[in-house]
């Protein structure tokens, strides 16, 4: 067991069961989890998540609001369903997901930091119709607001531009996604 | 001719067994179908049971009146004066009304004549084709003319026509020309094909004729009537079927199908159109099936070859019955569908754990040893998946309930059998959700299995892949209840498969015309644990929902009980006038003169020995009066010779006195030797068959020496015979027809009923002021119904009966005798009185337990389960004021003091969640559990909770929720284990799973004789084959005091109480077996070593006559009082040392 863990579980306050109006929408979406773990176990992310989507399914059913959207957790999720294909009890946990990441941006004062890479990346999708990683990486580390953040992607960077695999943003290439994904927002009735 | 029966037991695995023989014990005639062709169902695949990880099947055969019915392992078969046994039929049809149903059985040939089969195997060894063997759950592969079981007995062999190729090898090789498939009926099964003619037809017609039937083809409807009747008066040109076309002219439809019916009311018609919707009118009108245009050569053949083995073989039969009992059992799940996770179907070393108890037994794939199914390497590790197809809202959202307790059993009987392997036993680990052992002695079973070794990680397995590292095996993926992603490697996963309901289902409830649930199991009916939707039907066994075996025979006890009740409504019970004791002839002064009569019928018999010399060798025996040759001693003919050779005094040769057949089967004559006894006036004792057959075969096969072995069985018989003999007089216990039932609870009242609607007088005894015990203290059952005024009704009705006599406020003060004849003394305010009756039913109830911690009875806001659902009813709380309920379950149940789980907690939460919820759906509840039981169908109860938003928090027991209270409001602290930290809930009200304890018994259970467990509740005969008697014949046990349980399962246990109980009553007198242990005085010492030996505690010491006596009812046979007496004064009748060394003697000398 990592040290992390039983780090966590010394130092964590106890945790008072509350109910959470932000998440009752998704509670009801898990409400069901009998805590199995099969999502966890299929999740082929859950080692690059600060909670295992069971941890998270149950912090949502705990209504513990703050913890739910200061997790790294949603943004990790690649949206592969594998989870909900192997759920026992059936449950819409991609759709549950992608409510927290929503749920997540709404309150983006919390997550300002967890999300600032899935936006860079979302928005350089949006301008560019694809990833262009120079523009990306740049975004993501404005975003993220660390100066510290950069160095620490200095020597990959350079390994690739030896290479040749980087680009500098030439030309945009202006795809339509940007239209495309405005078109969802309005019929999702989104900002 | 239609056969009229008392009831119809449909399905002959060990529930269906268990109904027919608790009926055919009290006199009922029973006709007994199997749709397989053994008997056995799904337990004939299984060696042992848990919780005493052995067999113990036969404990179920009657123990009074033992001659009546076979006395061996019931894995070999079953036989009973008053069972009919049809194997490969089943019921098609079922009209109508209870107590006068009229039932169509369908009887499929098995292409092999019983009377001539004498399972000496050639033909399977000629047999060309190999498909997967049911028995091996498919491991290994046979013949298509097999064996179904190895072991049963008669044991012939059937064809199984689904792979069978008809190339007839198995017709030559067949010594006695038993098998026959209908090679030369093909000429004589005349084929009339109706309509104009057109290229499909004509095809049709074509086809039909290169299989090799005669094939006839008329342009019309009329001209098809013209042609049947025509031929019609002569059987051996008649038409045997008709194929209707598209086009008929003016005659078709019903009015052809009528006209047709009234020429040959038998005649099959088939009708052949392109698609369905043409063919409805035919097939409405009683066209049996459709056969599509243009005719599909591929299908069609294998079809219609099919169809017509089918029709010239198959037979129905007609039979009158006043009840029905259903009991089909289950399948289980095929995990094929999932096995994309789990690599079933794909990888070889992942089997369902049907599968592996066919690799532990001695008669499946390997003989009984582990290796991997892949390499055949040794097996070291071994992992369980609980819960495949069960609880999964995909596969099926009830639970098993028998999946935990026998991945356990697995577990514990594969560290077993590789105990002695070097390296040390398998490591065996069970991946499970919950661990729902939930009866009785369930959790003391998973305590011995975690003691022993076995790792339980609560966990579901994700995936399955190869290792293709150098070890080979499995390798599992899980992850652990920290959250952390493991690896292990396995050599072999079970997957523990849930049950399903039968194949049949659907074919059966239609013809049963009874409802489903909505997992596709029957729908039983409130209060009526065995009753159907359609009156007069009942379920038994695990065909109402999966259970194990205890459970099961309680249920087949029930709806015996219910079949045999309507049964007495139309036919009571016939004042039985025992049929006049035969009398036998004294034949203990004469010298030995034993007849042999040998069976000559079989081929094998001539080729491999020489009649003569063996007849001539037997015949110089010493006390062998005369040695005759039948012909064919199954038949009537044959049997009559011996009777006549028996019966006779000739000159020179006096009347003999015992008689031995060597013939095949010896079993099967078991029963008739009886009748032969009557008519001879012959004691049964002093006749046996012998089985000559087996060793002449295995002579035919091996070449070893048939004469001798043969002539050594032969020579043994008589040596047994001469020195056996004849008992003159039986010991009868005369039956005080008269039941005392001791508790007025919910059980009590129900067991009282069941045996005084069946006319027997009955004497209710309880303890407090009321009846209705503890069972008046529910408001609404599981299922939402009124159980306070099921039960008020129930009193009222013990009340009226003119059978049953209440006394309240009183106890049994003293009790003795034995089964059959108990005297007691009752205690009441009127006096005391005594009271002569033949069976005790024990049902002083239970109560819910106790509860002095966690702030129970200091503060209001606590209470138990019981007492909430109480307020809930009576309005004393109104859920709309609270903001928050916690319950904690498992008070300490399933720990040291109380080790066992009460079962009805955990679903008495889920009722009081779903009422609370309902009553105000914002009510945060809380539920803390250490495995929630909600087994079977009430799952769906446990999905309903959560979905209704109650969370359920996981404790173990040695980290127990803390409860503090602030402002008498509970505070509950405990570690929640999937986020590995401390929660803290606040409520306003906390309910505590008190669970349920027996009532002090410890009186009564002294009085009677019977024990108690060690947490008070009775303990039973057999935890599992004799779930409600007790090893004291004559007394029972049912409800809470037996073990806890829901209301629908008190009332199964009391019903099967009672219908044992009546199989004592029904008796005029109890008449032992033939062979019982006796004693002689003269050379017992009284050390009292057979007393300790005895397993059936029938011996005791008779402190006015100093001697050890038998009771010969309990009295088993089994012997093991002669191998332990010191002194050879216990002797085992039948079995003297002098006959036996005799016997050896015979063995040794050839």
């Amino acid at each position: 067991m990592p040290s992390a863990e039983t780090e966590r579980e010394k130092t964590a306050p106890l945790l008072r069961i509350a109910r959470s109006k932000a998440l009752e929408t998704v509670r009801e979406m898990v409400a069901g989890c009998m805590q199995c773990g099969t999502c966890t176990a299929s999740c082929p992310n859950a080692w690059a998540m600060d909670l295992t989507p069971r941890q998270l399914w149950r912090l949502v059913n705990f209504g513990q609001e703050e913890e739910v959207l200061a997790s790294g957790t949603l943004f990790m999720c690649s949206t592969c369903y594998t989870c909900t294909l192997r759920c026992p009890r059936n449950l819409p946990l991609t759709s549950a997901m992608a409510a927290l990441k929503r749920l997540a941006f709404e309150h983006a004062h919390k997550t300002r930091r967890r999300a600032a890479f899935y936006r860079s990346f979302v928005d350089n999708i949006r301008s560019y119709g694809r990833v262009k990683e120079t523009a990306l990486m740049s975004m993501y580390f404005l975003a993220s607001r660390d100066p510290k953040l950069p160095l620490a992607f200095t020597a990959p960077a350079l390994r690739l531009l030896g290479k040749g695999k980087l680009h500098w943003p030439g030309r945009p290439g202006r795809g339509s996604l940007g239209r495309l994904m405005d078109a969802v927002m309005n019929r999702e009735g989104r900002p | 001719m239609t056969k009229t029966y008392d009831a119809l037991v449909v399905g002959a695995g060990i529930g269906g067994i268990r109904s027919a023989l608790d009926l055919a014990q009290i006199g009922r005639k029973v006709a007994l179908i199997e749709a397989a062709p053994a008997m056995g169902g799904l337990l004939q695949k299984l060696d042992h049971q848990f919780p005493t990880d052995h067999c113990g099947m036969c404990k179920s055969l009657p123990l009074t009146q033992r001659d009546n019915s076979s006395q061996f392992c019931m894995r070999k078969g079953l036989f009973h004066r008053n069972i009919d046994l049809f194997l490969s039929t089943e019921l098609t049809a079922l009209d109508g009304d209870p107590g006068a149903f009229h039932a169509t059985l369908k009887r499929r040939s098995s292409f092999v004549d019983p009377a001539r089969c004498i399972g000496c195997g050639l033909c399977a060894a000629a047999c060309p084709v190999r498909v997967p063997d049911e028995f091996n759950a498919g491991l290994t592969m046979r013949p298509a003319i097999h064996l179904p079981v190895p072991q049963a007995i008669p044991n012939h062999y059937v064809v199984d026509l689904e792979a069978c190729e008809r190339c007839g090898a198995c017709v030559k090789a067949c010594p006695t020309g038993a098998v026959d498939i209908k090679g030369e009926e093909r000429a004589r099964f005349r084929v009339l094909i109706a309509g104009e003619k057109s290229e499909d037809l004509d095809r049709l017609s074509a086809l039909i004729a290169d299989m090799g039937f005669p094939v006839t083809h008329v342009s019309g409807g009329a001209q098809a009537v013209e042609a049947v009747a025509a031929v019609a008066a002569d059987p051996e040109s008649a038409v045997r079927l008709v194929i209707l076309g598209p086009d008929l002219g003016e005659m078709a439809g019903e009015r052809l199908l009528g006209r047709l019916r009234e020429l040959s009311p038998h005649l099959p018609v088939l009708a052949a159109a392109g698609e369905r919707a043409a063919a409805k009118d035919l097939l409405d009108a009683g066209a049996l099936e459709m056969i599509e245009l243009p005719p599909d050569e591929k299908r069609l053949r294998p079809w219609f070859d099919k169809f017509f083995m089918r029709q010239v073989s198959d037979e129905m039969v007609e039979i009158d019955v006043a009840a029905v009992i259903l009991a089909a059992g289950f399948t289980c799940f095929d995990p094929t569908p999932a096995g994309d996770v789990l690599g079933y179907g794909q990888l070889p070393d992942v089997v369902t754990s049907l599968e592996f108890e066919r690799l532990l037994s001695g008669t499946g794939p390997t003989g009984g040893r582990l290796v991997r199914r892949s390499d055949g390497a040794p097996v070291r590790r071994i992992a369980w998946l609980q819960c495949v197809g069960s609880r999964n809202l995909k596969q099926g959202d009830f639970c098993s309930s028998i999946c935990c307790m026998i991945s356990i059993k697995e577990a514990n009987l594969a560290l077993k059998a590789t105990a002695g392997q070097p390296g040390g036993p398998v490591e065996a680990t069970v991946f499970y959700m919950d661990m729902r052992t939930f009866g009785r002695d369930h959790q003391h079973y998973l305590d011995q299995a975690a003691q022993s070794g076995i790792n339980f990680v609560r966990s579901r397995i994700h995936s399955v892949v190869p290792d293709n590292g150098p070890e080979k095996g499995l390798h599992v993926e899980y992850m652990g209840e920290d959250g952390v992603l493991r690896s292990e490697r396995f050599d072999l996963l079970v997957l523990a498969a849930g049950a399903r309901p039968p194949a049949s289902m659907a074919r059966l409830a239609e013809a049963a015309g009874i409802e489903l649930n909505p997992w596709g199991f029957p729908k039983i009916m409130p209060f009526q644990p065995a009753r159907t939707s359609r009156l007069g039907v009942f379920a038994a066994g695990s065909f109402n929902g999966p259970k194990d075996i205890a459970e099961s025979m309680i249920q087949s006890g029930a709806a015996a009980l219910g079949a045999s009740r309507l049964v007495n409504l139309y036919a009571p019970i016939r004042e039985k006038q025992p049929a006049p004791e035969p009398v036998y002839a004294d034949v203990s002064r004469q010298p030995s003169r034993i007849l042999v009569a040998l069976c000559t019928s079989c081929p094998v018999f001539g080729q491999t020995l020489d009649g003569g010399a063996l007849a001539r060798d037997l015949a110089a025996m010493h006390g062998v009066s005369e040695v005759i040759p039948v012909e064919r001693v199954c038949t009537g003919p044959g049997w009559e010779s011996i009777v006549e050779a028996a019966a006779s005094d000739r000159p020179g040769r006096p009347k003999p006195n015992r008689v031995i057949i060597g013939a095949c089967m010896p079993y099967a004559y078991v029963p008739r030797l009886h009748q032969l006894g009557r008519r001879l006036g012959l004691d049964p004792g002093l006749m046996d068959v012998v089985d000559i057959y087996s060793p002449l075969m295995q002579a035919a096969r091996e070449g070893a020496h048939p004469l001798e072995d043969a002539e050594t069985s032969l020579r043994m018989a008589v040596r047994k015979l001469a020195g056996s003999e004849p008992r003159l007089s039986g010991s009868y216990q005369p039956v005080e027809q008269h039941a005392l039932v001791v508790g007025g609870g919910l059980a009590g009242l129900t067991a009282a009923l069941g045996v005084a609607d069946h006319g027997f007088p009955v004497t209710l005894v309880e303890e407090q002021e009321a009846l209705g015990g503890i069972a008046l203290n529910v408001r609404r059952t599981a299922g939402g119904e009124d159980a306070r005024k099921y039960v008020e009704g129930l009193v009222e009705q013990v009340r009226k009966h003119p059978n049953i006599r209440t006394f309240t406020d009183a106890r049994v003060s003293l009790a003795s005798g034995r089964s059959g004849h108990f005297l007691s003394f009752v205690t009441a305010p009127q006096g005391t009185m005594h009271l002569l009756h033949g069976a005790t039913i024990l049902a002083t109830g239970g109560h819910e337990a106790k509860v002095y911690e966690w702030g129970y009875r200091v503060h209001k806001s606590v209470m138990t389960q019981q007492e909430l659902e109480n307020k809930l009813a009576d309005g004393q709380i109104d859920a709309r004021s609270l903001s928050g309920v916690a319950m904690i379950q498992c008070w300490r149940s399933r720990e040291q003091a109380r080790n066992y789980c009460s079962r009805i907690c955990c679903q008495n939460a889920m009722k009081n969640i779903a009422e609370l919820k309902r009553r105000n759906p914002e009510l945060q509840v809380h539920v803390f559990y250490r495995d929630i039981m909600t087994y079977g169908f009430q799952e769906e109860m446990y999905t309903e909770a959560r979905r209704l938003g109650a969370l359920f928090i996981r404790y173990s027991p040695d980290n127990k929720p803390r409860v503090e209270f602030e402002e008498g409001r509970p505070v509950i602290t405990a570690f929640e284990p999937i986020l590995g930290r401390d929660i803290q809930v606040r409520a306003d009200i906390l309910a505590l799973a008190s669970g349920i304890e027996p009532n002090d018994a410890s009186e009564v259970a002294e009085l009677f004789g019977v024990p108690l467990t060690e947490h008070g509740f009775f303990q039973e005969a057999d935890p599992k084959w004799r779930p409600v008697d007790f090893l004291k014949h004559g007394v029972f046990a049912c409800g809470l005091a037996r073990a806890p349980g829901s209301m629908d399962e008190t009332i199964a246990s009391a019903k099967a109480a009672a219908q044992r109980a009546l199989c004592v009553l029904s008796e005029k007198r109890l008449v032992p077996g033939r062979v019982v242990a006796e004693v002689r005085p003269t050379l017992c010492s009284r050390c009292g070593t057979c007393i300790e030996v005895c397993p059936y505690h029938a011996r005791s010491l008779d402190p006015v006559l100093d001697r050890i006596v038998v009771d010969e009812l309990l009295c088993q046979g089994c012997g093991s009082c002669a191998a332990a007496c010191p002194n050879g004064a216990s002797v085992l009748r039948g079995f003297s040392d002098r006959q036996v060394l005799d016997v050896i003697d015979a063995a040794l000398e050839v």
